[in-house]
This record gives structure tokens, sequence and C-alpha cells, in this order.
């Protein structure tokens, strides 16, 4: 089965270059380019794994949207990659220590731009780990 | 158009204003005078004169005083005293206090002349020094804002892209083809790094950082930084050699800066090593302070670098072939050492190896549940 990945992020350039290795490795990804939009897009259920920008209109829109997923009985056990270029923003980020800022229960964190190969990694690693959290395939 | 310099006269004699005004009359003054200091305190506040003169000795308030306050409400007003020959040492005592110049009476109109003159220019360069100061800090403050909007969104876009191009075309490419692709990436990998770099400097907010400032026990950021290149270590086939005191040896700081700073310096001693080098970590305390050295036998560092290589924006030559980001990331060390009073120093010799030392001012046992940064800060000078 393919899996149907959403990518929220309002930039459309870097979507475009993100959605060309997805596709090229066989998933299916839809976009949406503002957190409101992408949350509507979510709750039609359909997703797997969401990849979320975290910088987005006035601020860090992404953190609010992850809270909100959190919140959501229906979207909680969604996998989360955020994909970001906030890191090195932040002051006395804790350099080389991996960072899980578990928004949701499943997430992971890449830096913008992202090696095609980690890439793939980690969301074929996030599809896995959630699909041995469900107790039975739907 | 410059608006017109508002000058304030402080005096009791009348002759004195009287003069004075004559003398300043049709230049680009906007003049006011008081009889006495506490109409002079007024006007102060009313006129917002930018230079005062003030005569020390009147009845009512002195003119001591009157410079004491004027520098309480502003102290970029330039107050230059009047006085009698009798009383030079007095003025000297104004100067103490507060006051730019001195004149003594009587005064010829050209000296007169002369002190408003210099005294005005001294009060241009104080705003301009202000307004320059505040700039720089909304630059600071913007410029990791720009930065990151305006230069390192759209790269990571087009690195993106390249990335996805190259993907896609993998199977298609000819080697000349993947050649080019390579240098694109390359080149924008290297612009993305300085814009990093630049952001780092930026984001260091040493005195943010301060009040955040608590005792803590070095081995804590010290067995972070160790943790965090294990990964980088073995890579290399390195072991660092780490060694530190039983007894908790405290600093007053921010255990997360101080870990960036041995991440920092122990990342660099694992880098700049060769396969299987010797690095070593050390910290010692017990006395006044606590000293943390990071010794590796890599290639070393040039001496005509050495003088530079905590200055910021500066990479050694041997270091541009051989890895990334040392410039910045030395200039940050410095940065967050001397923010919790501490140094740092390095001795290399080239092909040998470099040591790096700092010493931070050691916090005694049992002081540890100061919570005031500031008095915590006493407690060990």
């Amino acid at each position: 089965m393919t899996a149907r990945i959403m990518m929220i992020d309002d930039d459309p350039d870097f979507v475009a270059g993100i959605r060309a290795i997805l596709e090229k490795a066989g998933y299916n990804v839809d976009a949406a380019y503002n957190p409101k939009e992408g949350f509507q897009a979510l709750q039609s259920g359909i997703y797997d794994l969401l990849l979320l920008d975290i910088m987005m209109g006035r601020g860090a829109e992404g953190i609010a949207l992850a809270r909100k997923i959190r919140k959501d009985p229906k979207l909680r056990a969604m996998p989360v990659l955020i994909i970001t270029g906030i890191r090195e923003q932040i002051a006395f980020l804790f350099p080389g220590q991996a960072v899980h800022p578990n928004f949701v229960d499943v997430d992971e964190l890449v830096e913008k731009p992202v090696e095609p190969n980690l890439l793939l990694e980690k969301v074929s690693a996030l599809l896995k780990a959630s699909e041995e959290k469900k107790p039975q395939p739907q | 158009m410059e608006s017109k310099s508002r000058i304030l006269l402080i005096d009791d004699e009348e002759v004195v204003i009287d003069s004075c005004s004559q003398i300043l009359a049709g230049g680009p003054y906007e003049i006011a005078s008081a009889s006495d200091g506490t109409a002079g305190l007024r006007l102060v506040e009313e006129f917002h004169p930018d230079l005062v003169f003030v005569d020390l000795k009147m009845p009512g308030i002195s003119g001591f005083e009157v410079i004491e306050k004027i520098r309480v409400l502003d102290p970029t007003v330039v107050m230059v005293v009047i006085t009698g020959f009798a009383t030079v040492s007095s003025a000297v005592e104004a100067m103490k206090k507060g006051a730019y110049d001195f004149l003594p009476k009587p005064f010829m109109p050209e000296e007169f002349r002369l002190i408003t003159h210099r005294s005005l220019e001294k009060r241009k360069l104080t705003l301009e020094t202000i307004a320059l100061r505040r700039d720089k800090e909304m630059l600071r403050e913007h410029f990791a804002h720009i930065v990151s909007h305006e230069l390192k969104a759209p790269l990571g876009a087009v690195q993106q892209n390249l990335f996805a191009l190259e993907f896609e075309l993998s199977d298609s490419l000819t080697e000349a083809q993947m050649e080019i692709m390579q240098r694109l990436k390359a080149r924008i990998e290297d612009m993305l790094k300085l814009i990093n770099s630049w952001l780092r400097m930026i984001a260091v907010d040493m005195d943010k950082l301060k009040d955040g400032f608590a005792p803590i026990s070095i081995a804590l950021p010290l067995s972070k930084a160790r943790e965090s290149l294990e990964t980088l270590a073995a890579k290399k086939n390195i072991e660092p050699i780490v060694s530190i005191p039983e007894a908790p040896c405290l600093v007053n700081g921010d255990e997360i800066s101080l870990s960036e700073v041995f991440v920092n310096l122990l990342g660099n001693a694992i880098k700049y090593s060769r396969e299987g080098g010797r690095v070593t970590l050390e910290a010692e305390g017990g006395g006044d302070e606590v000293v943390i050295s990071i010794k590796d036998n890599g290639i070393g560092i040039p001496p005509e670098d050495l003088p530079h290589i905590f200055d910021g924006f500066y990479r050694g030559k041997e270091a541009q072939t051989a890895a990334e980001g040392l410039g910045i990331g030395l200039a940050v060390c410095r940065q967050i050492i001397e923010a919790h009073n501490g140094s740092i120093a390095v001795e290399s010799e080239l092909g040998k190896g470099s040591t790096f030392v700092i010493r931070l001012p050691a916090v005694k046992p049992g002081a540890n549940r100061i919570a005031d940064p500031e008095a915590a800060g006493m407690a060990i000078s």
C-alpha cells in the first residue's frame, strides 16, 4: 500500500524539492501552504505521515499546529517529521544532540535542506514506527 | 536643516547672563536662563537643553548639586562650570561630578564662543554614540531574522530542489553533468554554512545568558560534551581520556552554553586529530579556580594563526582544508567563557597538537543555594 504523506510548509519551492524526492520513491504527497489549510486537510484522516515546517506566517505557527494535532484524538497517533530551518536561530540549542521535540507521540526533526537519503530514511522509519504502535492494522 | 542648539545659563549674576546671551546672539542657538539652581533644574526638564552653563557659587542650592541633579535627569546633557579664579580646584571637583569643562571668570567673548562650540560638539558626539549603540542592538536583533528569512530560506529551497533534481535524474545524468551538480551543491552548502555561522554569532546574547547563571558542577557539561561526541570520536577511532575529580567542582554559570563550549573544543580536538589520535579532557578544582584542559596530538595550529583564532570569522589555513567551521566556534567559546568571568587560552605546535585551557572562578561548596547571580558573583569574587 502506498503511504499518503501530507506536507505543510509555506515555501512552495521548498515543498516542490521534497515532494519530487518522495514521489520518485513512490509516496503519495499532498501539500498545504499554511497551517489552517493543512489542518483542514488532515481532518480527512487519510494521511499516514505529516511533514511539518515550524516557522510559518508570523512565527512558530508549526508548533501551535503540532500541539493542536497532539490534542486531536483522531490525529495524535499520526507520525510527524518536522522539517525546519529554525535550529540555527535558537541560541544555545545543544549542538550535536538529537532533537526530539516530542510534540506528538511519534516525531522526528531534520534540518532544511534535507538530503534525499536522510529524508527517505526518516520517512520510512516513522511510518514503520507508527505501524508498529497500532494495535491492529485497519 | 539642523535644529537650533538649546543652551541654558544658570547664574545669579544678571550681568553674566546678559553678556553670555549677547555673545551668542545671532548664532544658531536658543537660549534660556535661570538665576538660581532650583529654577535652573526646572528649566532642564522643560527646556531640554543640549548644553548648560552653571555658576558654582549661587545662593540656594549650589552649582555642585545642580550638576549632580542634571546628571541624574539626563546624563547626555553637557555641563560647563563657570567659576572665579579662586575656585579652580572646585571646578576640578565639578568635573569629577560630571561637568565637561570649566570656564574661569572673567572670560573673553571668544573664549566663551569656543567653549560653547566645543561643548555642543561633545553633545552631538554623545547623542550619536547613543544612537549608534541603539542601532547596533536593533541590527543584532533583526539581523538573525533577516538573514534566516531572506537568505537562508531561499538558499535552502534551492538546495532542496538541487537534491530533488539529482535524485530524479540520477540514472540519466552524464558524469560531467553529475560533476556540475556536485559543484552547485557544494557552493550552496558553503553559503548555508556561512549564514548559519553568522546566525550563531548573532544569537549569543551574553547579558541574557548571565541572567540564568546558577552554581553547577563542571562535570555536567563536560560529560554532556563527551556523550554528544561519541559517534564522531568512534568514527576516527579515538577514545578521549577523561579525568574529572570526584568532588564536585562548582562554577557559577549556564550549563547549556558551557556544554556548547566543551562540545566545540572537544569536537575540534577530535576533528583535527589523526586516525586513532590521543585526546584528553581534564578538569581540576579545589582552589579558587576550576581549570579545564582539552588536549590533542593532532595537526596543531600554525604560530601565525594562533593570535587570531578567538577573533571570529577567522579560520586558519590548515583548518580550511582539514574541516569546517573552526572560526566562529572559537569566538563563541571565548564570548561564553568571558561571560562566565573566565578565560580561555591555547598552546599549540604545528604537527604536534593543541591544548586549550579554560579557567573559571570556582564556587565554594555550600554557596550553591545562592539564587541571585549578582550575589553569587560577589560570593566568589
